[in-house]
């Protein structure tokens, strides 16, 4: 994006760390994933008929709202990574415009999400309604408390621009941040087209 | 590179409509599962790519996470298309 459009770099962007727990969410994410499909392919009438109950316009709005916020986050990035030293307050009051939208449009994932899961509750159905609902509440939910901790890391990272915090030296902790929220966008991202549409 | 961050942006999006239409008017057949497998990867690539900046990074740091969705899609397919 900045310099390293021109030259390959040997480490992912970001602190290292952060990509560890990134693997680890891979893979743990990857194991539900698998495990939903096989189930439904041994329940498959009673998959397809529970999916029937699900809100596939929430879902559907939740994918725009986190690709979106996505944007916006790789936005914040990019005004920190453009800057120039004699400028830091402008750049880091531009990231911070980015983060708050960002931020903005997490929120609505939470609060959609939480009225689609009182919606379900209301109708009665639970964790122990069937299989399907067990994956779904269980991938949902884990997935809603993945956007819960991204929207605190975005929350700390829109503090730290609003003080001028980052240099054109020192940005991995946007660069990490921003890491881990892209993850949760790409994991719902599999996640909405396996849940609520494929049958 | 500004652009280039708003084009992902609109494909993304404009895939997500494709996929929610498809849902939402019971077009869901085999052949559109496919379709949809295919285009949930292009659209998770070009989050990695794009986003995550991953295709300024050379060697296996770029080509794990491809690799864990690559595996994870085709197993889905598997379980999906795989005879009873």
């Amino acid at each position: 994006m900045h310099n390293a459009a021109l030259k390959k770099e040997p480490y992912p962007p970001g602190d290292f760390g952060i990509w560890i727990i990134i693997y680890v969410e891979l893979i743990t994410f990857g194991l539900f994933f698998i495990g939903y499909a096989f189930s439904r392919r041994a329940n498959l009438e009673m998959f397809n008929h529970s999916q029937l109950m699900l809100e596939t316009t929430s879902g559907f709005i939740n994918t725009l709202l986190l690709v979106t916020s996505s944007y916006f986050v790789v936005k914040a990035v990019t005004s920190i990574q453009n800057m120039t030293d004699n400028r830091r307050e402008e750049f880091n009051k531009k990231a911070s415009k980015w983060l708050f939208l960002a931020m903005i449009f997490s929120a609505g994932f939470l609060v959609n999400k939480i009225f689609e899961f009182s919606h379900m509750f209301g109708e009665g159905l639970t964790l122990s309604t069937n299989k399907f609902f067990m994956f779904y509440f269980m991938l949902t939910g884990f997935h809603f408390m993945h956007v819960l901790l991204g929207s605190i890391i975005l929350f700390n990272i829109f503090q730290k621009t609003r003080i001028y915090g980052y240099t054109i030296e020192d940005h991995k902790g946007i660069v990490s941040g921003a890491a881990y929220w892209h993850m949760v966008d790409f994991l719902w991202i599999i996640l909405f087209p396996l849940v609520y549409i494929i049958r | 590179m500004t652009k280039t961050l708003e084009i992902v942006w609109i494909i993304l999006v404009g895939l997500t409509i494709f996929a929610y239409l498809l849902g939402h008017l019971h077009y869901i057949n085999s052949f559109f599962v496919a379709i949809l497998l295919v285009t949930t990867f292009i659209k998770v690539q070009l989050v990695l790519d794009y986003f995550m900046e991953l295709k300024n990074v050379t060697g296996k740091y770029r080509w794990i996470p491809s690799i864990w969705l690559s595996i994870v899609m085709s197993l889905i397919a598997v379980a999906y298309y795989l005879p009873a």
